[in-house]
């Protein structure tokens, strides 16, 4: 970025600002992690595998980053981290995990681990970082969906329910930190090949998703670029909703 | 105008970016936000003076301005002739007036509709009839949330903001080979000399932008909006309705 620095330049920079970023060693968040970075802000990785959790570390361009090592879905992870984490401008929960199951055969376990990991480690993450009082004013929370929260999709239930309710958490956290003008957004990508569809790019499933987006699948980058928009003051007035992105995607 | 592409995808250096409406509010900063991210600006309104203005407080070199009334056949079809072609549109043109269903006459729905929803898809399909939209272009359409919240005295309002919806995704299917996006950004109250005119009428503007968490908008948010509409950090996005509000429609049910 050598264009002088005006107004307009300085709404889209996150110079000066701190992020949390959840899932940071893989996928989507390692790409925030590391676009943000390139963008100007102090990076706070968390993930759970601490080799790919330091490969994403030695990834972000800059100085003054940290990495936590955590288990989104234990409590006392949840609340070391929250405890460890200096006063954050952003957040982004980008750990997740999908799983299929029809509803007809589905099991209580693995609906609670969809609920666990996709709902209940982002919900009370967050909880645990306004008990600590670590979101600043004006500060921006991102969560991570899919265009399955709003859409339906045969055997992607259990995950496409917790991205749904999550939702609901958005809208209702945006009502509650508006006086603190701490904005709650969603980003609802549909298919960005990531390490979550698994490690062939060329498998069954990604190639019949390739065929029904007429722009092609999205990049991490893509996914990146809408989180930058979100966490920058240029977009202080959006709260409450989310910016789906999916390339003209039809059935 | 620097043309070298740049590295930053939020960047518009080398983008030449059509916004109607640039003499006042959501226009005018559009215009002027998007020439501080590097683009060279076509900028229309009918108001010659105005116009100037903005073309003045635009920053950088090569911007240009053509007057135009888009309610106008023979405006629409000049400004397209005109046009070298272009990387991204803005339709931030656009009226507001309010009039209960009872006293509206035909007049008013046929001149809410010809400013709001007429002009940007006339202007649009001129546009493409001579090829002047490049490929893996933006075009930006400003709706409004009055789309789906319905204000008092807004019925021709909201319905010709309304119809930019529909509009936009049937328009982004059939240029979508071209690479060419189509979005609609749809602003909650934001303090713009239209929203003063609707105060001067009557209506008070600052207790139903209380109704928000965030309050009243100012133009440069959804001018920054935009930009990220209309730089490469969306190309990915199309066919969206994306709403910038400051949260006004996060307690109603207007998708319900």
């Amino acid at each position: 970025m050598n264009a002088p620095l005006n107004a307009t330049r300085q709404a889209f920079s996150l110079q000066g600002k701190t992020i949390l970023v959840t899932g940071a060693s893989s996928g989507l968040g390692r790409q925030i992690a590391i676009s943000s970075a390139r963008r100007g802000a102090r990076i706070v990785a968390t993930g759970r595998d601490a080799d790919r959790l330091q490969a994403t570390f030695d990834a972000l361009p800059g100085e003054g980053h940290q990495q936590i090592l955590a288990e989104q879905t234990s409590a006392a992870d949840r609340a070391a981290l929250a405890k460890a984490v200096p006063a954050l401008d952003g957040l982004v929960h980008c750990a997740g995990k999908q799983m299929l199951s029809p509803i007809r055969l589905l099991s209580e376990g693995l609906m609670t681990q969809m609920f666990e990991i996709n709902f209940l480690a982002p919900v009370m993450l967050t909880q645990q970082l306004f008990q600590a009082k670590k979101i600043t004013p004006g500060g921006s929370l991102i969560f991570m969906l899919s265009t399955s929260a709003h859409i339906g999709t045969p055997a992607v239930g259990p995950y496409s329910g917790m991205k749904s309710g999550l939702l609901g958490i958005i809208r209702c956290l945006a009502m509650e930190q508006g006086k603190h003008r701490i904005r709650v957004n969603g980003i609802s990508p549909s298919v960005v090949p990531t390490p979550m569809w698994g490690e062939d790019m060329q498998s069954a499933p990604l190639q019949a998703q390739r065929a029904r987006h007429p722009l092609g699948l999205g990049t991490p980058e893509d996914v990146a670029n809408a989180a930058i928009y979100l966490l920058a003051d240029a977009s202080r007035w959006v709260t409450g909703t989310t910016l789906v992105m999916d390339g003209g995607a039809v059935l | 105008m620097d043309n070298t592409p740049s590295s930053d995808p939020f960047s518009l250096a080398g983008k030449r970016i059509l916004v109607t409406g640039a003499s006042s509010g959501i226009g005018r900063q559009t215009a002027i936000a998007c020439a501080e991210m590097g683009a060279q600006l076509l900028i229309t309104a009918r108001n010659t003076e105005r116009l100037a203005g903005t073309l003045h407080a635009l920053a950088g070199e090569g911007h240009q301005s053509i007057a135009a009334d888009l309610t106008r056949a023979e405006d629409l079809a000049a400004l397209a002739a005109q046009a070298e072609p272009l990387h991204g549109i803005v339709h931030a043109a656009g009226i507001s007036k309010l009039v209960p269903v009872r006293m509206a006459k035909e007049a008013h729905w046929q001149e809410l509709f010809a400013h709001n929803t007429f002009a940007p898809m006339l202007l649009t399909k001129e546009l493409l009839a001579k090829r002047k939209v490049q490929a893996g272009g933006s075009i930006v359409f400003i709706s409004a949330v009055a789309s789906h919240v319905g204000p008092l005295a807004s019925s021709a309002y909201s319905a010709s903001k309304g119809a930019l919806l529909g509009a936009m995704r049937s328009l982004g299917l059939e240029v979508i080979k071209q690479s060419i996006r189509v979005n609609c950004i749809a602003p909650g109250y934001v303090r713009t000399p239209m929203l003063d005119g609707l105060a001067t009428g009557g209506l008070n503007t600052d207790d139903y932008a209380g109704l928000a968490p965030l309050g009243m908008g100012e133009p440069q948010d959804v001018a920054h909006a935009a930009i990220y509409y209309l730089a490469d950090a969306s190309r990915w996005v199309t066919r969206n309705y994306f709403i910038v509000d400051g949260g006004l429609t996060v307690p109603m049910d207007i998708y319900a």
